[in-house]
């Protein structure tokens, strides 16, 4: 149980670090702006608060995996930059200890950060509107973890597989940037480059469910998808409206009671396989370079 | 059972730097062995490969005799280690870095008492992080007497310690070894070395090129000693001159040196001259070691192995 006292020792580090508890306190701050703002406008206190917490999962969408990325990569590069790795791997630790106490540690301080958001907007929710839906908030709350997880983990491997501080930014950095700008604006969309790619260079006939696939595969969308399972169906986001099955459909925007009729790949039970994907696979890959790497 | 033996350990960064080139080692329990050699001779490259933080490109290590790729784990729990290169860089205050190394090693041993024999019992509520290099030092070797290991790897042991704090740790190790402990010490201060170790091998350019105990490398080495008599009236050659092992002698003036590769042939140089010409004062010179070690590694890095010895001592409060 030696990556027990690894990631103890790590989390009694964490919790003294300033920008830690101010990145803390800025999310709770985000959280009760938010939640203090909300109106009941047209809907009842419980649509008002439900909304708000979808509203909360877009803002986290974007923010969250700067935070679990910034709280992470140095989990395991800086300890190998500072040679405090020495310490860890001359007491009786593994590399695979090293690796899972961090790992585990980490997830914890992420996961505190969203659960500290999540009790900020509710009780000023709470006070505010009398109402707690907890479907609503505990659903969101375990797809964020899960969502803030899966950025731990890359974080986590690309800690392990850099050797020093800049090389750890810079993967953090491109994997943020791969992962999640790419998707966040409609003008610059990993699909437009993929039908670009596959009409006009290998020929081929148009096909937006390849596409679409292939945007998917962003654990960024992903999360959005997975919260469409939790909410309401008037809070659901639809996506992939233009996949083959629907080229001839005009449908809103928010689609309010019509569930597209999408491939098993596209619908939003699919992104739970992707999160997994996206948790799992990081790790292996980070954990195998880190076991062969020469730590010096 | 020898505490580490590498048979062949050879490791090659890159294309053409061999750090460390088919070393054979063999260190028996209880031995203090000095681990000597210029910087980038290879010495922490071997620590490194014996610890499993790099990996050997050929040959192989058995530390306790354990395979040191293999059974890391199990290795680890028999062993205590200074390592070099560290930082305290965590928020933890030096007696939570302490009781952290306990509970990890699934130790019984009192903080408080660990803290007291490396002398920072006092400082024990600080963060290490703000200890001064002597400290940090004093705090790692503490950490590394937890569990009172059977093999002490300690990599520039006295780096940043005060004479105070060398006085402790050469006294400690002594003691550790008497009881049955193995230290495996490297340094490159040969005064270090000279100090504790029952046994010595030096490193240069990541090969081993001698390997014994300082008296029997200072012969090998072909080191001689000299003696300085200071006579009450001029001494003449003659004194001297039937005694095979006196190798030259100078005389300036009322002075006579003799230098000679047999030390026991001192008191007789002292007895003849003394019948001729009154001895009034006597001074012997040994070869220095810095000499030797100077001869073994072809001066270092830089041929200067002696002024990093005296830099070394930095200033650090008590």
């Amino acid at each position: 149980m030696s990556w027990l006292t690894v990631a103890k020792k790590d989390f009694k580090g964490a919790r003294r670090s300033k920008s830690l508890w101010a990145a803390a306190v800025l999310l709770g701050l985000v959280a009760v702006v938010l939640a203090y703002g909300n109106q009941a406008f047209r809907q009842t206190e419980v649509e008002a608060v439900q909304g708000l917490f979808r509203t909360l999962t877009q803002i986290l969408a974007v923010l969250l995996p700067i935070i679990a990325l910034t709280a992470t990569y140095m989990a395991i590069a800086g300890e190998r930059e500072g040679g405090g790795i020495k310490f860890l791997l001359s007491l009786p630790n593994t590399r695979r200890d090293v690796f899972t106490g961090k790992l585990l540690s980490r997830l914890a301080i992420v996961a505190s950060g969203v659960v500290f958001m999540y009790i900020a907007a509710s009780s000023v929710s709470l006070t505010k509107h009398g109402v707690f839906p907890l479907g609503v908030i505990a659903g969101t709350l375990l797809l964020t973890i899960l969502y803030g997880s899966v950025f731990v983990s890359i974080a986590v491997a690309v800690s392990a597989a850099a050797a020093s501080r800049s090389r750890a930014i810079a993967n953090a950095l491109a994997s943020y940037f791969v992962l999640v700008i790419l998707y966040v604006f409609p003008d610059i969309q990993v699909k437009t480059v993929v039908q670009g790619i596959h009409t006009s260079l290998l020929g081929m006939e148009s096909n937006p469910d390849l596409y679409n696939a292939v945007q998917y595969t962003s654990p960024f969308l992903a999360y959005q998808k997975a919260i469409n399972l939790v909410v309401p169906n008037r809070l659901e986001q639809q996506l992939f409206r233009d996949s083959a099955t629907n080229l001839d459909g005009d449908e809103p925007m928010w689609a309010t009671d019509v569930d597209l009729n999408l491939p098993v790949y596209l619908t939003d039970e699919f992104s739970l396989v992707i999160l997994a994907f996206w948790l799992v696979v990081p790790l292996l890959v980070g954990f195998w370079a880190f076991k062969r790497t020469d730590l010096e | 059972m020898p505490s580490i033996q590498t048979n062949g350990l050879t490791k090659q960064f890159g294309d053409d730097m061999v750090a460390v080139d088919d070393l054979n080692l063999s260190i028996e329990k209880g031995e203090i062995f000095g681990f000597l050699g210029p910087n980038g001779a290879g010495k922490s490259t071997t620590i490194n490969m014996l610890l499993d933080f790099i990996r050997p490109t050929e040959g192989s290590a058995q530390v306790l005799g354990m395979d040191a790729q293999e059974e890391t784990a199990a290795i680890r729990e028999c062993i205590g280690v200074l390592p070099e290169g560290y930082e305290f860089d965590d928020h933890l205050t030096g007696r939570e870095y302490i009781e952290w190394t306990i509970e990890t090693k699934a130790a019984d041993d009192d903080p408080d008492e660990i803290l007291d024999t490396v002398g920072i019992r006092d400082d024990a509520a600080r963060k290490a992080s703000s200890y001064s290099t002597g400290m940090q030092q004093r705090l790692a070797f503490g950490m590394a007497l937890i569990n009172d290991p059977d093999l002490l790897i300690l990599d520039e042991p006295s780096a940043g310690l005060d004479p105070n704090g060398i006085q402790r740790m050469r006294s400690l190790i002594r003691d550790r070894a008497d009881n049955g402990t193995t230290v495996f010490f490297s340094s490159h201060l040969l005064s270090e070395v000279e100090a504790v170790c029952d046994r010595v091998g030096v490193m240069t350019e990541g090969q081993l090129v001698a390997m014994d105990t300082i008296k029997e490398l200072r012969k090998k080495a072909g080191g001689r000693e000299s003696i300085m008599l200071e006579c009450a009236t001029q001494p003449t050659r003659d004194a001297v001159d039937d005694l095979n092992a006196v190798s030259e002698v100078l005389i300036e003036g009322t002075t006579l040196t003799a230098y000679c590769a047999d030390p026991a042939v001192k008191a007789d140089i002292v007895r003849q001259v003394d019948d001729q010409a009154d001895v009034v004062d006597i001074s012997v010179d040994e070869t220095s070691l810095e000499e030797l070690f100077n001869q073994y590694t072809s001066g270092g890095r830089d041929g200067m192995a002696q002024e990093e010895a005296n830099t070394e001592f930095e200033e650090v409060p008590v």
